[in-house]
């Protein structure tokens, strides 16, 4: 509907493109974001291997029209890839010019395949398509006039070689269903623009309309000579790392020529350490928050990454072995989640005034006062509605402070803390609304570790008690990126509340970071932003003597200090019913 | 009583209802043998069209309860009104309908709370016994009598169920949307919109069923896309009134509406 560019989150990216996907050909797609190039000579555009799409998260310069028409474009273009392509062309011993001029009519072909069954997506398409008849002669410009002569009955062109492509396409009408079409007529006119002495430059080559992709996934490479999935997922990978990290040695068109290029002089020390630590966190990719930095007063953008690392399973056995002993806890536990989870109208009858007359009580008080009883006035009744349970997050606080053994419990925090967690799965888990556990500990701002041990929707089933019991706490504690993490994963869930409970020792601290108020300003912003995205933080304290620290990142009210260690599952329990109700 | 009050609930034009498969034979079936029947399956499939149309096939009256959470067991079977400083008894429609031989349709049936649901429950086996506790009454239901329930399962949550005592006592037949080619037909028969404008709608309709279950709770019915038609027959613009009949009812997450706007798109 709106005109003007917008900016679509990479959180948003994935599922749009991917749903609308979905709505035309019924597969899925894997979807993710185009790093930015640090300066660019050939445009970017989108790209596919197998089913995995690299969209680009910010409009790419010179593209018109509304930044998510033109997803929906590329997506559309990819996936017409997707369903009418056929197996990758090898590339043998074709030129740069032959390969892009193949590429670009095996476009044409399925996007009008596509076309047929979606006409509409032929003015999606449309509007990127602003090659003219006129000006130099160039590779660039005839590949583009091309492209809009197959894709536009209507539109008129003066040149003999657009116009024989044309001809030679159209004429092969009958053939569209059979890639190899397009491998004879691009090899054709490849020749011809060769014979036409007109230059062919593969490193500025750039594919135009700038919805579709840039060809890399139709072709097979000689490196890896196989339709595995993985590898080519692998492939794809290792040259969009490739190209963010060296954009002036990108393969345009001619992939065949420039080998993963090798990693720029120009890194600097910090970059190296976040890839080195990118390729050991080897389930998720980074992602990246912004910190507040209380000194300048401003936020550092994209300043701290958060790791989703998976979770060793311990024993749950153990576990449900120390959670016996907790047992009248879960039973208020439970009893307080039967109660949230009856989600039908209270009414209430037999009242003195209400929204309604009690029919039964009003006749009776009529046949009262006929007969000449005095009559009984309560005649009124009113429904009640019951408060949805939240959407509940614990988050634990996993640093290296939670291994402590408090000397009037004899088990270390973590235990407690595991069982705390276990008893409100236990309890909680498929009865009242939705509930989450994780935890996250910190190496620094570029490694904050994030587990999750029983995820949203999740069942609270044996691989999730297994990563319950096999929880661990080491090294710092960076609340704030945590926070955000965290209120990023409850904000996403469709529920009247939103709590994130906190359970942490109340004083954030991380290595790389001397000012002990720098870390605790940006836990209390973290804090503020997500009650602007509507979720409600709650604190658990574990260290009675941190109250200052956490009544300012908390605010008042907003947590409970333990006393005695020890009891953390059963203040969980009676902490709960309160929260929620 | 008269058999006048039925009247009004007798059918007596066709409802238009396309069979998409044995539907009709064996409901047929179900009447004859009394067994009261349970239509499953998406909202607005045409579970209530086909009950008004088996109504009309099978000459019955038709009384329709649309239930809800706040429906007590009077609702169904009646209670004591005041007039002229007496009380008079009202029959509700499920008593209406047991005494006088009509076809009571209780649509969305899990709505109603179901400890209030269990009064059907002796109407509802070899006894067809209704009682009417408040009248101390009981009565043996008319031999044309015949109970029908509408259910989504999709949507409900576990909270939200049948009682297996309820549901045991049901015939079930299960819907879903008809095939393209059904659809396309309904379409141009409900709304005299154009074969090629029809087909459209339904590719729209099918793009959206994809993705039931990856972010929709229910794809676009055959109920909206006649919606959609009726719209674009006011002289509608077909992407506004698909905007308008078949994206926005919808959802309310703006990326789904987004993307089932540009899928319209696709489609046109």
């Amino acid at each position: 509907m709106s005109g003007t560019p917008s900016l679509v989150s990479e959180q948003e990216l994935p599922s749009r493109a991917s749903h609308f996907v979905r709505a035309l050909w019924g597969f899925d797609v894997r979807v993710r974001a185009l790093p930015p190039a640090v300066n660019e000579f050939a445009p970017r555009r989108p790209r596919f291997v197998a089913s995995n799409l690299w969209l680009p998260a910010t409009p790419l310069v010179g593209v018109p029209g509304s930044f998510s028409d033109y997803l929906f474009a590329a997506c559309a273009h990819i996936s017409a890839h997707l369903r009418f392509g056929a197996p990758r062309f090898s590339i043998k011993s074709l030129k740069p010019a032959q390969v892009a001029i193949i590429s670009l009519l095996e476009d044409a072909r399925v996007e009008h395949l596509a076309t047929a069954h979606y006409p509409g997506l032929k003015s999606l398409w449309a509007p990127y398509y602003q090659a003219r008849a006129d000006g130099a002669k160039t590779s660039l410009s005839l590949l583009a006039r091309l492209a809009r002569a197959l894709h536009d009955a209507a539109y008129e062109d003066d040149d003999s070689w657009v116009n024989k492509g044309r001809q030679l396409f159209w004429q092969a009408r009958a053939e569209w269903h059979d890639p190899s079409s397009c491998r004879r007529i691009g090899s054709a006119l490849g020749n011809d623009l060769g014979q036409m002495r007109v230059q062919f430059n593969a490193k500025a080559y750039a594919v135009e309309p700038a919805y579709r992709d840039d060809n890399i996934g139709l072709w097979l490479f000689e490196a890896e000579q196989t339709e595995d999935g993985t590898q080519l997922e692998s492939e794809g990978v290792r040259r969009i790392e490739s190209d963010a990290r060296a954009p002036l040695q990108r393969e345009r068109g001619e992939p065949e020529l420039n080998p993963a290029p090798a990693g720029s002089p120009r890194e600097d020390a910090e970059r190296a350490s976040r890839l080195r630590l990118t390729t050991r966190a080897e389930s998720q990719p980074a992602v990246r928050y912004a910190e507040w930095d209380y000194v300048i007063q401003r936020e550092r953008a994209a300043f701290c990454s958060v790791f989703e690392r998976p979770v060793a399973p311990g024993d749950p056995a153990r576990l449900a072995s120390t959670l016996s002993r907790y047992a009248p806890a879960q039973k208020r536990l439970e009893r307080a989640a039967l109660r949230l989870a009856d989600r039908r109208p209270l009414r209430v009858r037999h009242l003195l005034d209400g929204d309604r007359l009690d029919l039964p009580a009003a006749v009776a008080a009529v046949v009262a006062h006929a007969s000449g009883v005095p009559p009984e006035p309560r005649v009124y009744r009113r429904v009640r509605f019951r408060v949805e349970p939240p959407a509940l997050l614990l988050l634990l606080d996993l640093s290296e402070s939670l291994n402590a053994v408090p000397p009037s419990a004899g088990t270390p925090l973590l235990e407690l803390a595991k069982s705390a967690s276990a008893l409100l799965a236990t309890s909680l888990a498929g009865v009242a609304g939705d509930l989450a556990i994780h935890g996250f500990s910190s190496n620094g701002r570029h490694e904050v570790g994030y587990y999750r041990f029983k995820d949203f929707d999740e069942p609270y089933d044996e691989p999730a008690r297994a990563r319950l019991a096999g929880m661990r706490a080491n090294l710092s504690t960076r609340l704030g990126t945590a926070l955000r993490h965290s209120g990023q994963a409850l904000s996403a869930r469709h529920a009247q509340r939103k709590l994130l409970l906190v359970v942490t020792d109340g004083e954030p601290s991380d290595i790389d970071v001397h000012d002990p108020k720098y870390l605790l300003f940006d836990a209390k912003e973290a804090t503020i932003s997500n009650r602007r995205l509507g979720v409600t933080s709650f604190c658990l304290g574990l260290d009675a003597n941190a109250e200052v620290s956490v009544r300012r990142i908390f605010g008042a009210g907003n947590y409970s200090l333990l006393d005695r260690l020890e009891s953390l599952p059963e203040r969980l329990a009676r902490l709960y019913p309160r929260l929620s109700a | 009583m008269s058999a006048a009050p039925l009247d009004a609930y007798r059918i007596r034009e066709e409802p238009y209802y396309l069979a998409l498969a044995d539907e009709i034979a064996l409901f047929e079936a179900a009447y004859a043998a009394r067994l009261p029947v349970m239509l499953k399956g998406p909202t607005g499939c045409g579970k209530t069209r086909f009950v008004q149309h088996m109504a009309w096939r099978l000459r019955r009256p038709l009384i329709t309860v649309a239930c809800n959470e706040e429906m007590s067991a009077s609702d169904f079977l009646g209670r004591y009104l005041l007039e002229d400083g007496a009380t008079r008894w009202q029959d509700g429609p499920l008593t209406i309908a047991a005494r006088l031989g009509a076809i009571c349709y209780l649509d969305e049936v899990v709505e109603a709370r179901q400890d209030t649901l269990v009064v059907i429950h002796p109407l509802t086996d070899d006894r067809r016994l209704l009682s009417l506790p408040a009248r101390s009454e009981a009565f043996q239901a008319h031999p044309d009598f015949h109970l029908v329930v509408s259910h989504n399962p999709g949507y409900q949550s576990a909270l939200k169920d049948l009682k297996p005592s309820t549901k045991q006592r049901f015939a079930a037949l299960e819907f879903d949307y008809p095939l393209r080619v059904q659809e396309v037909e309904i379409l141009t028969h409900e709304t005299a919109v154009a074969r090629e404008l029809a087909e459209r709608l339904v590719s729209v309709a099918e793009a959206a069923r994809r993705l039931k279950g990856h972010g929709l709770d229910e794809g676009i019915s055959t109920r909206m896309l006649v919606h959609g038609a009726s719209l674009i027959r006011q002289g509608i613009g077909v992407q506004a009134a698909c905007e308008m009949a078949l994206v926005r009812p919808l959802t309310d997450d703006p990326e789904l509406i987004s993307t089932l706007i540009a899928s319209v798109r696709a489609c046109l």
